[in-house]
């Protein structure tokens, strides 16, 4: 019997009014693996990442996680699948300007249980360290592009998620640093049964993923 | 139950109502934020916005501010007026206005009264249980603080007993000054016709008083009176003195009725408490006079007051009515400018509960801030108030902070956080990916 798939996409469609941004029929990614999604700009690839996350209201079909199904569930189970489970770097990074670096690496300690606050803290401030953010006080307003980046991804990676969907993640960073970070995401989502899930157009990391889709208008094209 | 709380003292009363009053604050914060850290993000907000945020809880400030200043200045006012009529305790004229008559005799405000003639003060003088009848006489002044003619015993009783300095006047053309005036001991003073400024300064050429002795500090009008024998007032206007020709020379009490000038007021001292209210029906019912406690009328008039108030807080409604609404377009306002990081939150699958505690936390800090400032501005306001009208009057003022006020702002505090409560529940109603998208 074949294992259970780590995500199970059947029917999805993302309609705005009459237009349909998103129609995916089927998507299916066996646990352990890494998926790269590319297409040109409007394609729909956020679109697609955001009903993954199960952050699309509008969203109709079946997004199945482990065979749970995300989209069956109600905000509130949602927001603690994605607490849990998902790490996600979002396009244009979205960090809390109020915040600065490591509060916003570790802001679900906010929110997260006492016992769990002082890890997860920890294990932020060693991400930015390692992703080459020492300074955990300094202000976002203060940080280039590529460190903004970096926080972003240190936020998605502290909880320790099997789930990483990641939106341009290394679009803001020169060759090495791209490579450096791409090679941090692969492997966060090295584990067995993790999944990463990263849009692109960075030709290079697409070329390190397991198996990449193109997005065209909405809906799958060759690759 | 009613037994138990009517029990227990003032001061346990208003703790317990104060705690009441603050308990939905209370419960709601506790409910919202249970197992959460918002702080830090609902800070971080606040600092960051903290121009919008000053100004809206500047607004709140004076908002609260006016309600609570209006109390305590009211409150000043009633107790430092009683105050001030603390020392009259009957007061008989001539039949006219009580207030009028009051407004003269205890605030030593120029009006026009009547006279009592000499019979009628002799009645007075002579009734059971009058421990002193004094006349009073006004109309001059000197450099703006009014003279009056009075009495040696009226004086004592005025100071509590003792002067700060001196002597009480021992004959014609000796004064006793209000703890106010900056006049030392043997200064001498001339008199002018009339008070303000179209005293005549040379009418009483002539004339010349010389100090002889100093009130205590009385926070009342006359800490800034000239106090001179009545008979003084009296010469000075070419009038009988108050003695038959023979004892001219006389200073205070008995006067002959043949000779007395007559008087527009005369501040009686009963032996007790029953006999003032004889006393007052007494010269109530006579036809040339008529007899009051300036307390009492004062007490009438601020009910009367009250009233009016009544009748204007419809009005009052209204505007608080226009408070609320600003205040919850205030937050409704500051929770937009914070939408993105709100959608951010959810996104990251943080718990619809701690958005709405971030969002309640920085909308309740910004109000109470407002509500303290606001008490503190009222009652410096008050304060302000207080000082002025005391230097108009020289009616001591005290302002403080009463309960009434601490029980108002509570109340308002505990109500605006509950209504913190409608833009955080918007906050979780907004589409995410919009939000993100902002
Ligand atoms: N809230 C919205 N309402 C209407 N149209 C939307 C909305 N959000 C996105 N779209 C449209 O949906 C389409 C897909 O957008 P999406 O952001 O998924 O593109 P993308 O592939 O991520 O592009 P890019 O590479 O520029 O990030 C675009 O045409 C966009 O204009
Ligand atoms: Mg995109």
């Amino acid at each position: 019997m074949a294992e259970t798939p780590a995500l199970s996409v059947r029917d999805l469609v993302v309609r705005e009014g009459e237009r349909v941004l998103l129609s995916l029929p089927a998507l299916d990614l066996a646990p352990g693996t890494t998926l790269g999604i590319r297409g040109p700009s409007g394609a729909g690839k956020s679109t697609l990442l955001f009903a993954l996350a199960g952050l699309d209201a509008r969203a109709t079909g079946q997004v199945l996680w482990g065979g749970l199904d995300l989209l069956a569930l109600r905000g509130g189970g949602r927001a603690a699948f994605r607490a849990r489970r998902m790490g996600i770097v979002f396009q244009d990074f979205l960090l809390f300007d109020e915040l600065d670096a490591l509060g916003n690496a570790s802001v679900s300690t906010l929110y997260r249980t006492r016992g769990d606050r002082a890890p997860l803290k920890a294990r932020a401030g060693a991400l930015l360290e390692r992703l080459g953010v020492p300074d955990g006080r300094r202000a976002v307003p203060t940080l280039s592009g590529g460190e903004r980046q970096r926080v972003a991804v240190a936020r998605a990676l502290a909880h320790g998620p099997d789930i990483l969907l990641a939106d341009e993640p290394t679009a803001n960073l020169h060759r090495e640093a791209a490579e450096a970070l791409a090679g941090d995401l692969l492997a966060a989502a090295a584990g067995p049964g993790k999944v990463l899930v990263a849009v692109s157009h960075d030709e290079a990391l697409l070329a390190r993923m397991d198996r990449v889709i193109a997005l065209k208008d909405g809906t799958l094209a060759d690759a | 139950m009613r037994d138990l709380w009517d029990g227990l003292p003032a001061g346990v009363q208003d703790v317990a109502v104060l705690a009441l009053l603050l308990l939905p604050l209370l419960v709601t914060g506790l409910v919202v934020t249970r197992g959460f850290a918002p702080w830090p993000l609902a800070r971080a907000i606040l600092w960051r916005f903290r121009w919008p945020v000053l100004i809206f809880a500047l607004l709140i400030a004076v908002a609260v501010g006016t309600g609570i200043g209006l109390i305590a200045q009211e409150r000043a006012l009633r107790q430092g007026t009683a105050a001030a009529a603390d020392p009259f305790d009957l007061v008989i004229g001539a039949p006219g206005s009580e207030i009028t008559l009051l407004l003269a005799a205890v605030f030593l405000q120029p009006s026009d009264v009547s006279l009592l003639d000499g019979a009628a003060y002799e009645a007075i003088a002579q009734a059971r249980g009058v421990a002193f009848a004094a006349p009073l006489a006004f109309g001059d002044s000197v450099d703006g603080a009014p003279v009056v003619g009075t009495t040696a015993e009226f004086v004592t009783h005025l100071s509590g007993g003792a002067l700060a300095e001196g002597r009480i006047w021992a004959e014609h053309g000796e004064a006793v000054v209000g703890a106010g005036l900056g006049l030392p001991l043997g200064a001498g003073i001339e008199p002018a016709h009339g008070t303000g400024p179209s005293a005549e300064s040379d009418a009483h050429a002539g004339e010349h008083f010389t100090v002889t002795g100093r009130l205590p500090p009385t926070g009342t009008p006359w800490d800034r009176a000239v106090l001179v024998p009545v008979e003084t007032v009296w010469e000075v206007h070419g009038l009988a003195a108050g003695h038959a020709p023979e004892r001219a020379e006389q200073v205070g009490p008995p006067f002959d009725a043949a000779y007395f000038p007559g008087t527009p007021a005369v501040v009686v001292r009963p032996e007790s408490l029953a006999a003032a209210y004889a006393l007052r029906s007494q010269f109530n019912g006579e036809p040339g006079t008529m007899a009051f406690f300036p307390g009492a009328v004062l007490s009438q008039f601020y009910g009367i007051m009250g009233d009016v108030r009544a009748a204007m807080s419809l009005m009052a409604l209204v505007s608080q009515g226009l408070v609320a609404v600003s205040v919850l377009l205030g937050l409704f306002i500051l929770s937009r400018l914070t939408r993105r990081q709100m959608a951010l939150l959810r996104a990251l699958g943080a718990p619809a509960r701690f958005v709405l505690a971030v969002v309640w936390c920085h909308g309740t800090a910004l109000l109470a801030a407002g509500t303290v400032l606001g008490v503190a501005l009222g009652w410096g306001a008050a304060a302000v108030l207080s000082r002025i009208i005391g230097a108009r009057t020289e009616i001591l003022l005290h302002t403080s902070l009463g309960w009434t006020e601490v029980h108002l702002a509570a109340a308002f505090l505990s109500l605006a956080s509950l209504a913190a409560l409608l833009p955080a529940a918007a906050a979780l109603r907004a589409p995410v990916i919009e939000g993100l998208r902002a």
